[in-house]
């Protein structure tokens, strides 16, 4: 009897011993992280969470399952609610956002139930872009667009949609464009650019690289500016993959003679390139989950952006921008998400006089 | 050309690489027997495998997948009557009916055999225009995608049926559910009743399984027995290979409309199968047989639906610009190969493109032949006892749709639409017209709207060549019903004039459209501009339409009259109050899946289902309800498909 007990307490000391040392099992080991995306199967963000999926699994410690669940609806407002109403700060639901779920939260659309500062930033990435004309316009110098030599026609998706970072660009150039909004996407906009339907167009600069590039050899297109990128430090340079083109903020220099800083179009602007392009595609976990689940995460990416076979894979799919941290950027980031009113109210104004949508 | 042929051919024919065609052929045909679910869910299965592959091997799974799941979706729309893709409706109106009369073979072989000679013309027709394509995409500018997208409308004129106000009154409902949504021409939701869930408008998966899906098999419940009464198995196969060959030229229209259906992206890939049998059914000189079983209703679908996959490659490839989600996802895995989808791939990626030619034609040729071994053994559940059946396929229809939005709104939304579809089939309302309004709505209104702005001044695009041509095919079917209408007219009047008008399901329905067009009218009035244009012309049209309906039903000139399967004479009354019932049940189960989640709600409401209606005894009953829960599970582990959760949440469950 007291043999047995004895044992029992050599047991307990023993299987108190080795709890630790499971406990120093990652966190991830055996568990399934769902990164929940709120577009449908086939999106720009869908495709990239499905890319980076295997290389989360291959670079978090404990190598746990990662899978990619659609829920769209709402123009991404639906799932970002669902997952504001839903998600634990366990780390295992990660939400996948883009500037179409930004844009209402910046503009306050009443349907938003999210919001980004309650949220920890997994990591962040971006893509420039450029715009560009038809030679038929006649626009060969910066401030030609100021007088072209046909009217210009622009075609977009929707003017509060990704379509406002142009609009807001034809507003502080001063431009006289007719927007015909309407389209299912940026790639039939740039079918109907080389049907001739519209003359003035923008693409991602990776499209534009892949799709616009041959046609400016064939001279059926002119570039003009790019929206530029955001570095570390918070500063607007010159798009790393189209370094040999200048940034709105010079382009407006060159057509206007001087610097639009100050200007609120221009804040207007300014406000909306980084969520639309810079920071266009983040991964969120709830504020609260734990830190070293989240340094799993981040080390995930420090991992994945040395792995050779993610430098090779990723050229094309993130389009050859850097995969930052979350913990780097946050600061940046939701700086970017937060706008002032007068920014706000100039927005909804234009919208509202200029392209009959009342938010 | 030829070269890069051959070194495709050098590329492909490796032994690993044919084997992993195999298995995203294995793959694709899988899902596609499921019903509701199609190439996303099969491209989106085998992505997490692909990226352990070279590219040649990649790109040789996803096609092969992509390639074959219209042609397994056949087997369950003929079979059980329940679309295995929205893309194959048509085979659920046309095949379906040759199932309950013993032919379900005779309809497989057909099919499989025109989908198999479909995607082989879609292969050829790739190889031929990839190098040409670029100039003739661009060729068709707005206002030609706009006359074809009415021209697509125009076909459902010939899919009428036998009163053509109720044919027209179907087609605008169609519209109207399309317009629910975001409003291509103005930043404005329409008809979503402040329902975040309605932001988006209506899946196609959802509409195709509740207004036909849901609807056949309360019908086949509702009858009872099973699906097909008499077996004849054997010289069905011979037949169906015999119409094929007879009617071969109907096999390369039908694939000649789905491929340049999906090289126009605006169009989309399920408008390419509903051209088609809209086609066919407007060439065909005896209409009688359409609806209840003309083998060529399924001849040309099938065919279009295996072209489209391989006509949407055109654009995807040389445009980036994909026409659907799976060549969307397709697009996603090059660019982690380092092909650019662009101008450019003419030049550097010849090679890569003809293997997916080659994948393309070696996929459906070996997916056609699987199936036709398959078959066999899979038609016999069409002699099953069909109450031993339903619960597993509705189960099924409720997590394809749940797979859209993961939203509960998925399955109520599929519930609405599945009661809907039957009180409409139930009436004699035809809903092929309302299956082609609502996919044609959208590009339809989108590209009108396109059209006027982009072309302010009308001559500009009226004139246009192509404009002409599309107009003038656009006209031809509306007169040639006409004349064919006011010949018959005599016949008719004589037969209806017989009948006296008394209040029933007929006359609630007619009302209840009537309703619904009148509240849509007063609705759009308040839309912006831009916005209101289409749903206000179709909703004033429909009440129109639909108070001269309801008031020649009072006035005993318009019966309603079941499909040919609801009823032996007089029986209708008896069948429609026994449907009602199943339909209430499936309304219990949808309200148990909200409060339990689909787990526990299968668990009671299967066991249920079988020792009440298909009056099993209980083990037997509890051993099924096991069984099936397990194969759920066992889908939602291999698919990644989701269950839906309840609100009060079990832990486990």
């Amino acid at each position: 009897m007291r043999r047995a007990a004895l044992a029992l307490v050599v047991v307990l000391i023993v299987a108190a011993g080795l709890a630790p040392a499971r406990a120093q099992a990652p966190y991830y080991a055996g568990k399934t992280i769902e990164i929940v995306v709120p577009f449908g199967a086939g999106g720009g963000t869908d495709i990239e969470a499905r890319f980076l999926a295997p290389f989360y699994e291959k670079h978090i410690a404990g190598n746990p399952r990662v899978v990619v669940i659609n829920r769209p609806g709402g123009g991404s407002i639906l799932g970002a609610n669902f997952y504001t109403a839903n998600a634990k700060p366990d780390g295992l639901q990660i939400l996948a956002t883009s500037g179409s779920t930004v844009i209402p939260f910046i503009l306050g659309v009443p349907q938003v139930q999210y919001d980004f500062k309650k949220w920890k930033l997994v990591k962040v990435n971006g893509v420039g872009a450029v715009a560009y004309v038809s030679p038929g316009t006649g626009i060969r110098r910066p401030e030609d667009i100021l007088k072209p030599a046909q009217p210009l026609v622009y075609g977009g998706i929707g003017a509060a949609n990704l379509d406002l970072a142009m609009v807001l660009a034809f507003e502080l150039l001063g431009m006289n464009v007719r927007s015909v909004f309407g389209f299912e996407g940026r790639g039939p906009a740039r079918l109907a650019f080389e049907r001739g339907e519209t003359n003035i167009d923008y693409q991602t600069t990776p499209a534009y690289l892949s799709q616009v590039a041959p046609l400016v050899q064939e001279r059926k297109a002119v570039p003009l500016f790019t929206f530029g990128f955001t570095n570390e430090k918070g500063l607007l340079v010159r798009d790393p993959a189209a370094p040999n083109l200048p940034t709105i903020y010079e382009f407006y220099q060159q057509v206007h003679k001087k610097k639009p800083d100050g200007q609120l179009r221009w804040k207007a602007l300014q406000a909306l390139l980084n969520p639309a392009f810079t920071f266009q595609k983040a991964l969120w976990v709830p504020q609260g989950t734990p830190p070293e689940v989240l340094n799993a995460l981040w080390d995930a990416v420090d991992k994945m952006n040395a792995d050779p076979e993610f430098k090779e894979k990723s050229k094309n799919v993130l389009e050859g921008y850097t995969l930052f941290r979350g913990d780097k950027m946050e600061a940046t980031v939701i700086k970017s998400l937060t706008v002032t009113l007068d920014v706000q109210k100039f927005i909804k104004d234009l919208l509202r006089t200029k392209y009959n949508v009342d938010i | 050309m030829a070269e890069a042929l051959g070194a495709a051919a050098e590329l492909f024919f490796v032994p690993a690489r044919l084997g992993m065609m195999l298995l995203g052929v294995l793959a694709g045909l899988v899902v596609g027997i499921l019903p509701g679910m199609g190439g996303i869910v099969a491209v989106a299965v085998l992505l997490p495998f692909v990226v352990r592959l070279d590219a040649i091997a990649a790109l040789a799974m996803l096609t092969g997948a992509l390639a074959v799941v219209h042609t397994s979706d056949t087997i369950t729309s003929v079979l059980i009557g329940a679309p295995g893709s929205a893309a194959s409706v048509p085979s659920v109106m046309e095949g379906h009916p040759m199932a309950r009369q013993g032919q379900a073979a005779r309809a497989l072989a057909a099919a499989y055999l025109s989908s198999l000679i479909g995607g082989l013309i879609g292969a050829v027709g790739l190889t031929l225009s990839i190098p040409i394509a670029r100039p003739l995409v661009l060729a068709f500018g707005s206002p030609e995608l706009f006359m074809l997208t009415a021209l697509g409308v125009s076909f459902a004129g010939s899919l009428l049926g036998k009163e053509p106000r109720r044919g027209i009154i179907a087609g605008l409902l169609g519209l109207l559910l399309g317009a629910v949504g975001p409003s291509p021409a103005a930043a404005q939701v329409r008809f979503s009743f402040g329902q975040i869930y309605l932001m988006d408008g209506l899946d196609l998966a959802i509409v195709a399984l509740g207004v036909f899906g849901i609807a056949e098999i309360i019908g086949i419940l509702a009858r009872g027995g099973a699906i097909a009464e008499r077996v004849d198995l054997g010289h069905g196969w011979v037949q169906g290979i015999r119409d094929v060959i007879e009617h071969r030229w109907l096999v390369l229209r039908g694939s000649l409309i789905g491929m340049w259906a999906g090289v126009l992206p605006a169009i989309g890939a399920t408008a390419g199968t509903w051209m088609a049998y809209g086609h066919v059914v407007a060439t065909s000189k005896d209409r009688s047989r359409f609806g209840k079983g003309d083998i060529r209703g399924i001849i040309a679908p099938e065919a279009a639906n295996n072209a489209v996959e391989a006509g949407d490659l055109v654009p995807t490839l040389l445009f980036s610009v994909p026409g659907s989600a799976p060549a969307a996802m397709i697009m996603g895995a090059l660019l982690a190969y380092g092909i650019v989808p662009g101008p450019r791939i003419v030049q550097q990626h010849l090679d890569i493109i003809y293997v997916i030619v080659w994948t393309f034609a070696a996929a459906n040729i070996i997916g056609a032949t699987i199936m036709f071994l398959a078959s066999p053994a899979l038609a016999r559940l069409a002699y099953i006892p069909f109450t031993r059946l339903a619960p597993v396929v509705i189960l099924m229809m409720v997590l394809a749709a749940f797979q859209e939005t993961q939203h509960y709104g998925d399955i109520l939304t599929l519930l609405i639409l599945g009661v809907s579809g039957y009180m409409l089939k139930a009436t004699g309302w035809p809903r092929a017209p309302l299956l082609i309004g609502f996919v044609l709505a959208n590009p339809l209104e989108r590209y009108f709207w396109l059209t006027v702005n982009l072309y302010p001044d009308p001559d500009t695009w009226l004139l246009r060549p192509a404009v002409l041509v599309i107009s003038a095919l656009l006209v031809f079917p509306f007169v040639w019903t006409a004349i064919q209408a006011l010949r018959r007219r005599g016949v008719r009047e004589a037969r209806a004039a017989a009948v006296r008008w008394r209040p029933g399901l007929g006359t609630m329905v007619s009302v209840g459209l009537l309703a619904i067009f009148a509240y849509a009218t007063v609705t759009a009035l308040g839309f912006l501009r831009g916005s209101s244009l289409m749903p206000l012309a179709v909703a004033i049209l429909g009440t129109i339409l639909c108070a001269a309906q309801v008031i020649q039903e009072i006035r005993g000139r318009s019966v309603p009259v079941a499909e040919e399967d609801e009823a032996p004479e007089g029986a209708t009354g008896q069948i429609v109050a026994r449907a009602l019932r199943y339909l209430a049940g499936i309304a219990v189960y949808t309200v148990l899946i909200w409060f339990l989640g689909i787990r526990l709600a299968s668990g009671l409401w299967v066991t249920a289902f079988m020792l009440v209606v298909a009056r099993m005894r209980w083990p037997l009953a509890v051993l099924y309800t096991v069984v099936t829960i397990l194969g759920m599970e066992l889908l939602a582990r291999v698919l990644g498909i989701r269950l839906p959760p309840g609100v009060i949440a079990l832990p486990g469950l």
